[in-house]
Protein backbone atom coordinates (compact mmCIF):
# COMPACT_ATOMS: atom_id res chain seq x y z
CA UNK A 1 0.00 0.00 0.00
CA UNK A 2 1.21 3.27 -1.44
CA UNK A 3 -0.11 5.64 1.51
CA UNK A 4 1.65 3.38 4.34
CA UNK A 5 4.77 4.54 5.55
CA UNK A 6 7.46 1.97 6.56
CA UNK A 7 6.80 1.52 10.22
CA UNK A 8 10.26 2.38 12.21
CA UNK A 9 11.09 1.95 15.19
CA UNK A 10 11.98 5.47 16.00
CA UNK A 11 9.38 7.19 13.66
CA UNK A 12 6.40 8.96 15.46
CA UNK A 13 3.05 6.85 15.62
CA UNK A 14 1.77 10.70 15.63
CA UNK A 15 2.42 13.13 13.54
CA UNK A 16 1.21 16.40 12.13
CA UNK A 17 3.10 18.97 10.25
CA UNK A 18 1.20 22.21 9.29
CA UNK A 19 -1.97 20.77 9.92
CA UNK A 20 -5.32 23.44 9.87
CA UNK A 21 -8.36 22.49 9.68
CA UNK A 22 -11.21 24.58 9.02
CA UNK A 23 -14.86 23.43 8.58
CA UNK A 24 -17.58 24.49 5.84
CA UNK A 25 -19.10 26.85 8.41
CA UNK A 26 -16.26 28.63 8.53
CA UNK A 27 -15.02 27.74 12.19
CA UNK A 28 -11.92 27.80 12.40
CA UNK A 29 -10.72 24.73 14.20
CA UNK A 30 -6.63 24.27 14.07
CA UNK A 31 -4.21 26.42 12.78
CA UNK A 32 -0.67 25.15 11.54
CA UNK A 33 -0.24 22.72 14.10
CA UNK A 34 3.32 20.68 14.24
CA UNK A 35 3.17 18.15 16.76
CA UNK A 36 4.59 14.70 16.97
CA UNK A 37 4.03 11.76 19.72
CA UNK A 38 6.39 8.66 19.84
CA UNK A 39 6.08 5.41 20.02
CA UNK A 40 5.08 4.19 24.40
CA UNK A 41 4.53 8.12 25.48
CA UNK A 42 1.40 8.87 27.65
CA UNK A 43 -0.19 12.43 26.06
CA UNK A 44 -2.83 14.26 27.63
CA UNK A 45 -4.33 16.97 25.80
CA UNK A 46 -6.11 19.55 27.74
CA UNK A 47 -7.77 23.00 26.92
CA UNK A 48 -11.22 24.70 26.90
CA UNK A 49 -14.16 23.94 25.13
CA UNK A 50 -13.43 25.27 21.26
CA UNK A 51 -10.09 24.85 21.95
CA UNK A 52 -9.61 22.26 18.78
CA UNK A 53 -9.19 18.98 20.86
CA UNK A 54 -12.07 17.49 18.91
CA UNK A 55 -10.78 18.03 15.39
CA UNK A 56 -7.54 16.99 16.71
CA UNK A 57 -8.51 13.65 17.87
CA UNK A 58 -11.08 13.48 14.88
CA UNK A 59 -8.25 13.90 12.02
CA UNK A 60 -5.96 11.14 13.98
CA UNK A 61 -9.13 8.69 13.92
CA UNK A 62 -9.52 10.26 9.78
CA UNK A 63 -13.15 11.05 10.93
CA UNK A 64 -11.99 14.28 9.43
CA UNK A 65 -9.42 15.51 6.69
CA UNK A 66 -6.84 18.33 7.27
CA UNK A 67 -7.55 21.18 5.00
CA UNK A 68 -3.73 21.83 4.67
CA UNK A 69 -0.32 20.11 6.18
CA UNK A 70 0.27 16.13 6.58
CA UNK A 71 -1.02 13.78 9.32
CA UNK A 72 0.61 10.53 9.56
CA UNK A 73 -0.67 7.63 12.19
CA UNK A 74 0.70 4.48 12.67
CA UNK A 75 2.35 4.42 9.55
CA UNK A 76 -0.44 5.79 7.62
CA UNK A 77 0.10 8.65 5.62
CA UNK A 78 -3.70 10.08 6.57
CA UNK A 79 -3.66 12.96 3.68
CA UNK A 80 -3.40 10.34 1.03
CA UNK A 81 -5.09 7.35 2.56
CA UNK A 82 -7.78 5.63 0.46
CA UNK A 83 -11.32 5.12 1.95
CA UNK A 84 -10.64 1.28 1.57
CA UNK A 85 -7.89 1.66 4.25
CA UNK A 86 -9.64 3.78 6.59
CA UNK A 87 -10.87 0.92 8.62
CA UNK A 88 -7.14 -0.86 8.87
CA UNK A 89 -5.58 2.18 10.04
CA UNK A 90 -8.71 2.09 13.00
CA UNK A 91 -7.88 -1.54 13.29
CA UNK A 92 -4.60 -0.16 14.56
CA UNK A 93 -5.87 2.03 17.35
CA UNK A 94 -8.03 1.71 19.83
CA UNK A 95 -10.66 4.13 21.06
CA UNK A 96 -12.39 4.91 24.46
CA UNK A 97 -15.08 7.18 24.90
CA UNK A 98 -16.62 9.48 27.44
CA UNK A 99 -20.07 8.36 27.01
CA UNK A 100 -18.36 4.43 26.94
CA UNK A 101 -20.93 3.64 24.21
CA UNK A 102 -21.77 0.14 25.10
CA UNK A 103 -24.22 -1.59 23.73
CA UNK A 104 -26.99 -2.23 26.20
CA UNK A 105 -28.79 -5.47 24.91
CA UNK A 106 -25.58 -7.14 25.14
CA UNK A 107 -23.54 -8.34 27.83
CA UNK A 108 -20.24 -7.42 29.13
CA UNK A 109 -18.13 -10.17 27.55
CA UNK A 110 -20.33 -9.35 24.02
CA UNK A 111 -19.95 -5.85 24.22
CA UNK A 112 -15.80 -6.57 24.07
CA UNK A 113 -15.84 -9.76 22.02
CA UNK A 114 -17.82 -7.20 19.49
CA UNK A 115 -14.63 -5.45 18.21
CA UNK A 116 -13.07 -8.66 17.54
CA UNK A 117 -15.84 -9.99 15.13
CA UNK A 118 -15.17 -7.32 13.18
CA UNK A 119 -11.61 -7.59 12.48
CA UNK A 120 -12.84 -11.54 11.52
CA UNK A 121 -11.36 -13.28 14.48
CA UNK A 122 -12.45 -16.78 15.58
CA UNK A 123 -14.36 -17.74 18.13
CA UNK A 124 -11.65 -19.41 20.26
CA UNK A 125 -9.37 -16.30 19.75
CA UNK A 126 -12.34 -14.12 20.58
CA UNK A 127 -13.25 -16.28 24.19
CA UNK A 128 -9.56 -16.28 24.60
CA UNK A 129 -8.49 -12.10 24.26
CA UNK A 130 -12.11 -10.79 25.65
CA UNK A 131 -11.49 -12.94 28.97
CA UNK A 132 -7.52 -11.81 29.07
CA UNK A 133 -8.62 -8.04 28.52
CA UNK A 134 -11.61 -8.38 30.68
CA UNK A 135 -9.12 -9.82 33.33
CA UNK A 136 -6.89 -6.68 32.94
CA UNK A 137 -9.30 -4.28 33.54
CA UNK A 138 -10.27 -6.09 36.78
CA UNK A 139 -13.69 -7.74 34.77
CA UNK A 140 -13.25 -10.72 34.96
CA UNK A 141 -16.33 -12.18 37.06
CA UNK A 142 -18.37 -9.96 35.18
CA UNK A 143 -18.48 -10.77 31.96
CA UNK A 144 -21.89 -12.22 32.04
CA UNK A 145 -23.75 -8.98 33.64
CA UNK A 146 -25.38 -6.41 30.88
CA UNK A 147 -23.98 -2.99 30.36
CA UNK A 148 -26.82 -1.58 33.20
CA UNK A 149 -25.98 -3.53 36.17
CA UNK A 150 -22.46 -1.77 36.10
CA UNK A 151 -21.68 1.44 37.37
CA UNK A 152 -20.17 4.04 35.58
CA UNK A 153 -16.81 2.75 36.61
CA UNK A 154 -16.91 -0.23 35.61
CA UNK A 155 -18.86 0.69 32.46
CA UNK A 156 -15.82 2.64 31.70
CA UNK A 157 -13.82 -0.28 32.32
CA UNK A 158 -15.54 -3.06 29.43
CA UNK A 159 -14.52 0.24 27.36
CA UNK A 160 -11.49 -0.19 27.84
CA UNK A 161 -11.31 -3.77 27.55
CA UNK A 162 -12.80 -3.54 24.62
CA UNK A 163 -10.41 -0.60 23.19
CA UNK A 164 -7.70 -3.22 24.08
CA UNK A 165 -8.59 -6.24 23.10
CA UNK A 166 -7.58 -6.03 19.28
CA UNK A 167 -3.88 -5.33 20.65
CA UNK A 168 -3.71 -1.51 19.30
CA UNK A 169 -0.51 0.38 19.35
CA UNK A 170 -2.21 3.13 19.83
CA UNK A 171 -5.19 3.98 22.61
CA UNK A 172 -7.34 7.08 21.98
CA UNK A 173 -9.25 7.70 25.24
CA UNK A 174 -11.55 11.13 24.49
CA UNK A 175 -12.43 12.41 28.22
CA UNK A 176 -12.62 8.70 29.80
CA UNK A 177 -13.02 9.97 32.80
CA UNK A 178 -15.60 12.40 32.05
CA UNK A 179 -18.89 10.61 33.29
CA UNK A 180 -16.96 8.62 36.43
CA UNK A 181 -16.66 9.76 39.56
CA UNK A 182 -13.32 11.06 41.03
CA UNK A 183 -11.64 7.78 42.40
CA UNK A 184 -12.65 5.96 39.54
CA UNK A 185 -10.99 8.88 37.70
CA UNK A 186 -7.70 7.96 38.86
CA UNK A 187 -8.24 4.06 38.47
CA UNK A 188 -8.82 4.34 34.81
CA UNK A 189 -5.71 6.44 34.32
CA UNK A 190 -4.01 4.16 36.62
CA UNK A 191 -5.02 1.37 33.90
CA UNK A 192 -4.33 3.35 31.35
CA UNK A 193 -0.87 4.24 32.64
CA UNK A 194 0.05 0.38 33.34
CA UNK A 195 -1.27 -0.62 29.00
CA UNK A 196 1.23 2.26 28.74
CA UNK A 197 3.77 0.76 30.41
CA UNK A 198 3.55 -2.56 28.39
CA UNK A 199 4.26 -0.11 24.78
CA UNK A 200 1.16 1.02 23.39
CA UNK A 201 1.05 4.98 23.02
CA UNK A 202 -1.89 6.18 24.90
CA UNK A 203 -3.32 9.95 23.95
CA UNK A 204 -6.32 11.16 26.37
CA UNK A 205 -8.11 14.38 26.27
CA UNK A 206 -9.04 15.52 29.34
CA UNK A 207 -10.70 18.35 31.27
CA UNK A 208 -9.67 17.27 34.54
CA UNK A 209 -6.49 19.22 35.93
CA UNK A 210 -6.34 16.91 39.18
CA UNK A 211 -5.67 14.11 36.99
CA UNK A 212 -2.85 15.75 34.55
CA UNK A 213 -1.11 17.07 37.68
CA UNK A 214 -1.31 14.14 39.79
CA UNK A 215 -0.07 11.48 36.58
CA UNK A 216 3.26 13.82 35.12
CA UNK A 217 2.49 12.56 31.80
CA UNK A 218 2.96 14.99 29.06
CA UNK A 219 0.62 17.45 28.47
CA UNK A 220 -0.58 19.05 25.07
CA UNK A 221 -2.35 22.29 25.72
CA UNK A 222 -4.54 23.38 23.03
CA UNK A 223 -6.36 27.08 22.58
CA UNK A 224 -8.25 28.59 19.99
CA UNK A 225 -7.15 25.45 17.51
CA UNK A 226 -3.29 26.15 18.13
CA UNK A 227 -0.69 24.28 20.32
CA UNK A 228 0.21 26.66 23.39
CA UNK A 229 2.44 24.18 25.57
CA UNK A 230 4.05 21.10 24.92
CA UNK A 231 5.50 20.32 28.49
CA UNK A 232 7.34 16.72 28.66
CA UNK A 233 6.09 14.06 30.93
CA UNK A 234 7.28 14.95 34.47
CA UNK A 235 6.78 18.27 34.02
CA UNK A 236 4.55 21.21 35.08
CA UNK A 237 1.37 22.39 33.22
CA UNK A 238 1.30 25.69 32.38
CA UNK B 1 -14.45 -12.40 4.27
CA UNK B 2 -13.47 -15.21 6.59
CA UNK B 3 -16.24 -18.08 7.43
CA UNK B 4 -16.40 -16.81 10.90
CA UNK B 5 -17.32 -13.35 9.85
CA UNK B 6 -20.03 -14.76 7.24
CA UNK B 7 -21.52 -16.93 10.13
CA UNK B 8 -21.25 -13.71 12.42
CA UNK B 9 -23.05 -11.42 10.23
CA UNK B 10 -25.66 -14.15 9.18
CA UNK B 11 -26.72 -14.25 12.49
CA UNK B 12 -26.70 -10.43 13.29
CA UNK B 13 -28.91 -10.45 10.48
CA UNK B 14 -31.31 -12.64 11.77
CA UNK B 15 -31.12 -11.21 15.16
CA UNK B 16 -31.72 -8.15 13.88
CA UNK B 17 -34.64 -9.26 12.69
CA UNK B 18 -35.94 -10.46 15.65
CA UNK B 19 -35.00 -7.34 18.11
CA UNK B 20 -37.55 -5.47 15.35
CA UNK B 21 -39.91 -7.20 15.27
CA UNK B 22 -42.64 -5.24 15.21
CA UNK B 23 -41.29 -3.45 11.92
CA UNK B 24 -40.25 -6.65 10.73
CA UNK B 25 -44.03 -8.18 11.17
CA UNK B 26 -45.37 -4.43 9.65
CA UNK B 27 -42.90 -5.26 6.41
CA UNK B 28 -43.87 -8.48 5.83
CA UNK B 29 -47.92 -7.37 5.75
CA UNK B 30 -47.12 -4.81 3.67
CA UNK B 31 -44.85 -6.87 1.00
CA UNK B 32 -46.94 -9.99 1.55
CA UNK B 33 -50.46 -7.22 0.27
CA UNK B 34 -48.34 -6.17 -2.56
CA UNK B 35 -47.62 -10.07 -3.72
CA UNK B 36 -50.75 -11.42 -3.30
CA UNK B 37 -52.18 -8.62 -5.51
CA UNK B 38 -48.90 -9.68 -7.99
CA UNK B 39 -50.09 -13.56 -7.53
CA UNK B 40 -53.62 -12.45 -8.23
CA UNK B 41 -52.32 -10.00 -11.08
CA UNK B 42 -50.83 -13.18 -12.62
CA UNK B 43 -53.64 -15.90 -11.67
CA UNK B 44 -56.25 -13.50 -13.27
CA UNK B 45 -53.60 -12.99 -16.49
CA UNK B 46 -53.89 -16.87 -16.56
CA UNK B 47 -57.49 -17.42 -16.61
CA UNK B 48 -58.17 -14.40 -19.19
CA UNK B 49 -55.27 -16.49 -21.26
CA UNK B 50 -57.01 -19.70 -21.06
CA UNK B 51 -60.40 -18.41 -21.55
CA UNK B 52 -58.69 -16.45 -24.90
CA UNK B 53 -57.19 -19.53 -25.70
CA UNK B 54 -60.88 -21.65 -25.69
CA UNK B 55 -62.03 -18.67 -27.82
CA UNK B 56 -58.88 -19.01 -30.39
CA UNK B 57 -59.43 -22.93 -30.66
CA UNK B 58 -63.41 -21.53 -31.61
CA UNK B 59 -62.46 -18.96 -34.02
CA UNK B 60 -61.46 -21.14 -36.98
CA UNK B 61 -61.06 -20.21 -40.47
CA UNK B 62 -63.14 -22.02 -43.24
CA UNK B 63 -61.27 -22.02 -46.38
CA UNK B 64 -64.23 -23.30 -48.84
CA UNK B 65 -62.83 -24.89 -52.47
CA UNK B 66 -63.30 -24.27 -55.84
CA UNK B 67 -64.68 -27.88 -56.21
CA UNK B 68 -67.06 -28.87 -58.61
CA UNK B 69 -69.79 -29.98 -56.82
CA UNK B 70 -69.98 -26.22 -55.86
CA UNK B 71 -69.67 -25.30 -58.92
CA UNK B 72 -73.16 -27.08 -60.21
CA UNK B 73 -75.16 -25.65 -57.55
CA UNK B 74 -74.36 -22.19 -57.11
CA UNK B 75 -71.68 -20.78 -59.67
CA UNK B 76 -73.98 -22.13 -62.71
CA UNK B 77 -74.14 -18.57 -64.33
CA UNK B 78 -70.23 -17.39 -63.54
CA UNK B 79 -68.82 -20.52 -64.40
CA UNK B 80 -70.68 -21.42 -67.35
CA UNK B 81 -69.24 -17.97 -68.76
CA UNK B 82 -65.95 -19.16 -67.80
CA UNK B 83 -66.42 -22.66 -68.67
CA UNK B 84 -67.24 -21.08 -72.09
CA UNK B 85 -64.40 -18.71 -72.76
CA UNK B 86 -62.06 -21.76 -71.32
CA UNK B 87 -63.86 -24.07 -73.93
CA UNK B 88 -62.81 -21.96 -76.56
CA UNK B 89 -59.52 -21.63 -75.73
CA UNK B 90 -59.43 -25.29 -75.29
CA UNK B 91 -61.06 -26.41 -78.40
CA UNK B 92 -58.19 -25.49 -80.45
CA UNK B 93 -55.37 -27.28 -78.06
CA UNK B 94 -57.63 -30.33 -78.18
CA UNK B 95 -60.14 -32.08 -80.22
CA UNK B 96 -60.85 -34.68 -77.37
CA UNK B 97 -62.05 -32.40 -74.88
CA UNK B 98 -64.47 -33.11 -71.87
CA UNK B 99 -67.85 -32.05 -72.89
CA UNK B 100 -69.60 -29.62 -70.85
CA UNK B 101 -73.19 -31.36 -68.64
CA UNK B 102 -76.56 -30.51 -68.93
CA UNK B 103 -75.87 -27.79 -66.94
CA UNK B 104 -72.70 -26.56 -69.27
CA UNK B 105 -70.39 -27.30 -66.53
CA UNK B 106 -67.12 -28.76 -67.31
CA UNK B 107 -65.53 -30.49 -64.36
CA UNK B 108 -62.22 -29.92 -65.93
CA UNK B 109 -63.29 -25.78 -65.15
CA UNK B 110 -62.61 -26.43 -61.41
CA UNK B 111 -59.08 -26.96 -59.87
CA UNK B 112 -61.21 -30.04 -57.35
CA UNK B 113 -62.22 -32.56 -58.38
CA UNK B 114 -62.66 -35.58 -55.95
CA UNK B 115 -61.60 -36.01 -52.20
CA UNK B 116 -57.82 -36.95 -53.18
CA UNK B 117 -57.16 -32.93 -54.71
CA UNK B 118 -59.11 -31.74 -51.88
CA UNK B 119 -57.07 -33.71 -49.38
CA UNK B 120 -53.61 -32.24 -51.24
CA UNK B 121 -55.16 -28.79 -51.05
CA UNK B 122 -55.25 -29.22 -47.38
CA UNK B 123 -52.12 -30.81 -46.87
CA UNK B 124 -50.68 -27.85 -48.26
CA UNK B 125 -52.24 -24.86 -46.14
CA UNK B 126 -51.16 -27.02 -43.71
CA UNK B 127 -47.65 -26.59 -44.85
CA UNK B 128 -48.02 -22.48 -44.09
CA UNK B 129 -46.55 -20.89 -41.04
CA UNK B 130 -49.01 -19.94 -38.20
CA UNK B 131 -51.12 -22.76 -39.34
CA UNK B 132 -51.75 -25.48 -36.52
CA UNK B 133 -54.35 -28.05 -38.05
CA UNK B 134 -56.29 -28.30 -41.26
CA UNK B 135 -59.88 -30.94 -41.42
CA UNK B 136 -61.08 -31.35 -44.89
CA UNK B 137 -64.42 -31.03 -44.31
CA UNK B 138 -66.39 -32.31 -47.45
CA UNK B 139 -69.30 -31.22 -48.87
CA UNK B 140 -71.57 -33.74 -47.75
CA UNK B 141 -70.59 -33.28 -43.76
CA UNK B 142 -70.26 -29.93 -44.25
CA UNK B 143 -74.05 -30.12 -45.04
CA UNK B 144 -75.35 -32.31 -41.78
CA UNK B 145 -72.96 -30.27 -39.60
CA UNK B 146 -75.10 -27.38 -40.45
CA UNK B 147 -78.32 -29.30 -40.29
CA UNK B 148 -77.34 -30.67 -37.21
CA UNK B 149 -76.47 -26.92 -35.83
CA UNK B 150 -80.14 -25.69 -36.89
CA UNK B 151 -82.88 -25.11 -34.46
CA UNK B 152 -85.65 -27.99 -34.19
CA UNK B 153 -87.72 -28.35 -37.15
CA UNK B 154 -85.82 -25.66 -39.47
CA UNK B 155 -83.09 -28.54 -41.01
CA UNK B 156 -85.96 -29.17 -43.09
CA UNK B 157 -85.38 -26.56 -45.40
CA UNK B 158 -81.58 -28.02 -46.05
CA UNK B 159 -82.87 -30.85 -46.74
CA UNK B 160 -85.20 -29.57 -49.38
CA UNK B 161 -82.37 -27.82 -50.94
CA UNK B 162 -80.46 -30.53 -50.95
CA UNK B 163 -82.81 -33.30 -52.86
CA UNK B 164 -83.99 -30.25 -55.40
CA UNK B 165 -80.74 -28.79 -56.06
CA UNK B 166 -78.50 -30.99 -54.77
CA UNK B 167 -76.00 -30.06 -51.94
CA UNK B 168 -74.96 -26.39 -51.77
CA UNK B 169 -71.90 -26.84 -50.09
CA UNK B 170 -68.57 -27.02 -51.44
CA UNK B 171 -65.71 -29.05 -49.63
CA UNK B 172 -63.81 -26.82 -47.29
CA UNK B 173 -60.68 -26.54 -45.28
CA UNK B 174 -61.09 -26.01 -41.49
CA UNK B 175 -58.73 -23.96 -40.57
CA UNK B 176 -57.25 -23.35 -36.91
CA UNK B 177 -54.11 -20.77 -36.30
CA UNK B 178 -51.30 -20.64 -33.95
CA UNK B 179 -51.30 -16.62 -33.11
CA UNK B 180 -54.21 -14.67 -33.91
CA UNK B 181 -51.98 -11.60 -34.41
CA UNK B 182 -51.27 -12.93 -37.92
CA UNK B 183 -54.58 -13.36 -38.63
CA UNK B 184 -54.93 -11.91 -41.59
CA UNK B 185 -51.61 -12.46 -42.92
CA UNK B 186 -52.82 -16.11 -42.38
CA UNK B 187 -56.17 -15.74 -44.36
CA UNK B 188 -54.47 -13.65 -47.31
CA UNK B 189 -51.77 -16.77 -47.92
CA UNK B 190 -54.56 -19.43 -48.15
CA UNK B 191 -56.44 -17.26 -50.50
CA UNK B 192 -53.63 -16.88 -52.90
CA UNK B 193 -53.37 -20.94 -53.20
CA UNK B 194 -55.05 -22.53 -56.25
CA UNK B 195 -58.44 -23.96 -55.66
CA UNK B 196 -59.51 -21.64 -52.66
CA UNK B 197 -62.36 -19.69 -53.24
CA UNK B 198 -63.67 -17.99 -50.26
CA UNK B 199 -62.57 -17.96 -47.00
CA UNK B 200 -65.24 -17.33 -44.32
CA UNK B 201 -63.50 -16.06 -40.87
CA UNK B 202 -64.13 -13.43 -38.24
CA UNK B 203 -61.31 -11.30 -38.42
CA UNK B 204 -63.01 -8.72 -35.88
CA UNK B 205 -62.90 -11.89 -33.28
CA UNK B 206 -59.08 -12.18 -33.82
CA UNK B 207 -58.36 -8.69 -33.97
CA UNK B 208 -60.39 -8.23 -30.41
CA UNK B 209 -58.34 -11.61 -29.08
CA UNK B 210 -55.14 -9.64 -29.76
CA UNK B 211 -56.24 -6.59 -28.35
CA UNK B 212 -57.50 -8.18 -25.15
CA UNK B 213 -54.33 -10.07 -24.85
CA UNK B 214 -52.02 -6.78 -25.45
CA UNK B 215 -54.00 -5.66 -23.10
CA UNK B 216 -53.60 -7.96 -20.10
CA UNK B 217 -49.60 -7.86 -21.00
CA UNK B 218 -49.09 -4.24 -20.31
CA UNK B 219 -51.45 -4.30 -17.43
CA UNK B 220 -49.80 -7.20 -15.54
CA UNK B 221 -46.45 -5.47 -15.99
CA UNK B 222 -47.34 -2.69 -14.92
CA UNK B 223 -48.93 -3.45 -11.91
CA UNK B 224 -46.42 -6.16 -11.29
CA UNK B 225 -43.56 -2.96 -11.52
CA UNK B 226 -45.65 -0.79 -9.50
CA UNK B 227 -45.86 -3.34 -6.72
CA UNK B 228 -42.46 -4.31 -6.81
CA UNK B 229 -41.27 -0.89 -6.45
CA UNK B 230 -43.63 -0.19 -3.66
CA UNK B 231 -42.00 -3.56 -1.84
CA UNK B 232 -38.31 -1.91 -2.12
CA UNK B 233 -39.97 1.44 -0.73
CA UNK B 234 -41.41 -0.58 2.47
CA UNK B 235 -38.44 -2.79 2.67
CA UNK B 236 -35.84 0.32 2.32
CA UNK B 237 -37.72 2.35 5.15
CA UNK B 238 -38.00 -0.84 7.66
CA UNK B 239 -34.51 -1.13 7.03
CA UNK B 240 -33.99 2.64 7.70
CA UNK B 241 -35.26 2.22 10.81
CA UNK B 242 -33.44 -0.79 11.81
CA UNK B 243 -29.90 1.28 10.69
CA UNK B 244 -31.19 4.33 12.97
CA UNK B 245 -32.02 2.21 15.96
CA UNK B 246 -28.40 0.36 15.53
CA UNK B 247 -26.73 3.37 14.92
CA UNK B 248 -24.75 3.06 18.51
CA UNK B 249 -23.56 -0.32 17.14
CA UNK B 250 -22.59 1.54 13.63
CA UNK B 251 -20.57 4.31 15.46
CA UNK B 252 -18.99 1.41 17.45
CA UNK B 253 -18.28 -1.19 14.52
CA UNK B 254 -16.96 2.38 12.35
CA UNK B 255 -14.63 3.32 15.56
CA UNK B 256 -13.17 -0.27 16.23
CA UNK B 257 -11.93 -0.80 12.35
CA UNK B 258 -15.24 -2.56 10.54
CA UNK B 259 -15.31 -1.99 6.58
CA UNK B 260 -18.57 -1.01 5.06
CA UNK B 261 -19.18 -4.05 3.56
CA UNK B 262 -19.64 -5.63 7.00
CA UNK B 263 -21.42 -3.06 8.55
CA UNK B 264 -23.95 -3.38 5.36
CA UNK B 265 -24.19 -7.65 5.05
CA UNK B 266 -26.92 -7.89 8.08
CA UNK B 267 -28.76 -5.05 7.26
CA UNK B 268 -29.12 -7.04 3.54
CA UNK B 269 -29.26 -10.38 5.51
CA UNK B 270 -32.01 -8.63 7.27
CA UNK B 271 -33.70 -7.17 4.20
CA UNK B 272 -33.72 -11.06 2.29
CA UNK B 273 -35.13 -12.57 5.27
CA UNK B 274 -38.00 -10.51 5.17
CA UNK B 275 -38.11 -10.55 1.80
CA UNK B 276 -37.97 -14.59 2.04
CA UNK B 277 -40.72 -14.97 4.79
CA UNK B 278 -43.18 -12.76 2.60
CA UNK B 279 -43.03 -15.00 0.12
CA UNK B 280 -43.72 -18.26 2.11
CA UNK B 281 -46.94 -16.79 3.75
CA UNK B 282 -48.13 -15.25 0.16
CA UNK B 283 -48.05 -18.22 -1.63
CA UNK B 284 -49.96 -19.67 1.64
CA UNK B 285 -52.12 -16.36 1.55
CA UNK B 286 -52.78 -16.50 -2.51
CA UNK B 287 -53.39 -20.40 -2.21
CA UNK B 288 -56.15 -19.65 0.00
CA UNK B 289 -57.68 -16.73 -1.87
CA UNK B 290 -57.32 -18.53 -4.69
CA UNK B 291 -59.10 -21.68 -3.64
CA UNK B 292 -62.26 -19.41 -1.97
CA UNK B 293 -62.38 -17.35 -5.20
CA UNK B 294 -62.41 -19.97 -7.65
CA UNK B 295 -65.01 -22.42 -5.45
CA UNK B 296 -67.66 -19.41 -5.03
CA UNK B 297 -66.70 -19.23 -9.41
CA UNK B 298 -66.94 -22.34 -10.42
CA UNK B 299 -70.13 -22.66 -8.01
CA UNK B 300 -71.89 -19.50 -9.96
CA UNK B 301 -70.76 -19.98 -13.52
CA UNK B 302 -70.91 -24.24 -13.49
CA UNK B 303 -67.58 -23.93 -15.22
CA UNK B 304 -64.13 -25.78 -14.07
CA UNK B 305 -62.35 -24.45 -17.38
CA UNK B 306 -59.93 -22.71 -14.62
CA UNK B 307 -56.09 -22.33 -13.61
CA UNK B 308 -55.25 -24.43 -10.89
CA UNK B 309 -53.14 -23.43 -8.33
CA UNK B 310 -50.94 -25.94 -8.14
CA UNK B 311 -50.21 -25.46 -12.00
CA UNK B 312 -48.71 -22.16 -11.00
CA UNK B 313 -47.35 -22.69 -7.04
CA UNK B 314 -43.70 -23.52 -8.52
CA UNK B 315 -44.09 -20.35 -10.51
CA UNK B 316 -45.58 -17.93 -8.27
CA UNK B 317 -43.20 -19.05 -5.47
CA UNK B 318 -40.23 -18.04 -7.26
CA UNK B 319 -41.64 -14.99 -8.77
CA UNK B 320 -42.56 -14.32 -5.01
CA UNK B 321 -38.70 -15.32 -3.44
CA UNK B 322 -37.51 -13.27 -6.32
CA UNK B 323 -39.54 -9.94 -5.70
CA UNK B 324 -38.70 -10.39 -1.85
CA UNK B 325 -35.24 -11.28 -2.19
CA UNK B 326 -34.40 -8.59 -5.03
CA UNK B 327 -36.35 -5.99 -2.76
CA UNK B 328 -35.03 -6.70 0.56
CA UNK B 329 -31.13 -6.99 -0.99
CA UNK B 330 -31.72 -4.05 -2.90
CA UNK B 331 -33.42 -1.72 -0.48
CA UNK B 332 -31.37 -2.62 2.51
CA UNK B 333 -28.03 -1.77 0.24
CA UNK B 334 -29.50 1.18 -1.06
CA UNK B 335 -30.45 2.14 2.61
CA UNK B 336 -27.55 1.41 4.66
CA UNK B 337 -24.97 3.03 1.76
CA UNK B 338 -26.72 6.28 1.82
CA UNK B 339 -26.50 6.23 5.69
CA UNK B 340 -22.81 5.16 5.83
CA UNK B 341 -22.01 8.00 3.19
CA UNK B 342 -23.40 10.64 5.20
CA UNK B 343 -23.90 9.99 9.00
CA UNK B 344 -22.40 6.84 9.17
CA UNK B 345 -18.66 7.98 8.91
CA UNK B 346 -19.35 10.63 11.97
CA UNK B 347 -18.64 8.05 14.64
CA UNK B 348 -16.77 10.20 17.60
CA UNK B 349 -19.96 12.16 18.20
CA UNK B 350 -23.23 10.64 17.63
Amino acid sequence: MSEIINEIQDKPVIEFKGVSKTYKTGTHALEDVNIKINKGEFVFVVGSSGAGKSTFMKLIMREEKANTGTISVNGYNLTKIKKRNIPMLRRTMGIVFQDFRLIPKMNVFDNVAFAMHVVGASTRQIRREVTKALSAVGLGDKARSMPNELSGGEQQRVGLARALVNNPTLIIADEPTGNVDPNMSYEIVSMLTAINKQGTTVLMVTHDHDLVHYFKHRVIMLDSGKIVADNPAGGAEE
Amino acid sequence: MKMSSVRYLTKEGFKNTWANRLMSVASVGVLVACMVVIGLAILISENVKLAIGNLEKQNVVMAYMKDYSWAQYGDKSENSSGAESTTEASSEESATEEQPDARGIKSSDYVIHNEEEALALCKEIEKLDNVESVEYISGDKGLEDVKANMPEGQEKYFTFLDEEYGNPLSGAAKVKMKDMALFDVTVEKIQKLEGIDTIQSQSDLAEKITAIKNGIAIAGFWIIAILMLISLIIVSNTIRITMYSRKLEISIMKAVGATNAFIRIPFVIEGIFIGLISAILSEGVLYFCYRVATETICKTLGTTDIVKYSDMAILLFVIFAVIGILSGAIGSFIMISKYLRKEGSEFAAI
